[in-house]
């Protein structure tokens, strides 16, 4: 399931080639990303996501208390 | 049933919408309060009994034995500081009683580096109706009532 789960984050954030670094900070993964256009904002809502902040080529996703687990799954499809 | 949240450390209570950082500020990952800690504030405890499920050195989440997970964050933005300053006392996976040191830490130090210290205390994934007895603005002792989450 959260495997799923970071899979389809890491989709809706343009895929891994879309990545440059992700980390995660206990309820949100920080995400630099090549371009910020690519961040699919309804799909990870979609996905349970609470909130999108947006600052350039950094992103915040708010995913909650799995953040840790949800970066290094992503991490592994990397 | 009830829990009875703890101030992890000594300072002025603040509403979270005091916090300068939009997911804390917006309640975005649940309810709670801030507190501004005082300069000799370097002590951090468990606001509750259970076990430590996350452990970063600027932010922790206790879940309690019933499952709630309380989570403390040290500062803002201070994941940046890459732990420098902040001892673990504690590692994940450890049961805590409420009131343990977790995290030693100084909050002069993270404003001299030009982040807030502001520590956001949040009953994750709570809703705000939840939550009573919350104060603000007011002086909090470490280790005091700091806010019971009903559920």
């Amino acid at each position: 399931m959260s495997q799923d789960k970071a899979s389809a984050i890491l989709t809706a954030i343009g895929g891994a080639d879309n990545v440059v670094e992700i980390e995660p900070c206990i309820t949100r993964l920080r995400c630099e990303v090549r371009d910020a256009a690519l961040i699919d904002e309804p799909a990870l809502r979609a996905l349970g996501v609470h909130g999108v902040l947006r600052a350039g080529g950094a992103v915040q996703i708010v995913v909650g208390p799995d953040a840790d687990t949800i970066a290094s799954d992503i991490e592994d499809l990397l | 049933m009830t829990l009875q949240v703890a101030a992890p450390l000594a300072g002025e209570v603040v509403p979270l919408s005091a916090v300068p950082d939009p997911v804390f500020a917006g309640a975005m990952v649940g309810p709670g309060v801030a507190i501004e800690p005082h300069p000799e504030s370097t002590e951090v405890r468990a606001p509750i009994g259970g076990t430590v499920a996350t452990l970063h050195p600027h932010a922790f989440v206790i879940a309690g034995d019933d499952g709630l997970g309380v989570l403390v964050h040290l500062g803002i933005d201070t994941v940046k500081l890459r732990g420098e300053g902040f001892t673990l006392r504690v590692v994940k996976g450890e049961k805590v009683r409420a009131g343990q040191p977790i995290v030693e830490w100084e909050p002069d130090a993270v404003r001299e580096a030009g982040y807030s210290s502001t520590c956001p205390v949040i009953a994750l994934d709570a809703t705000a109706e939840d939550l009573s007895d919350l104060v603000v603005p007011r002086t909090v002792e470490s280790g005091a009532a700091l806010f019971t989450w009903n559920r």
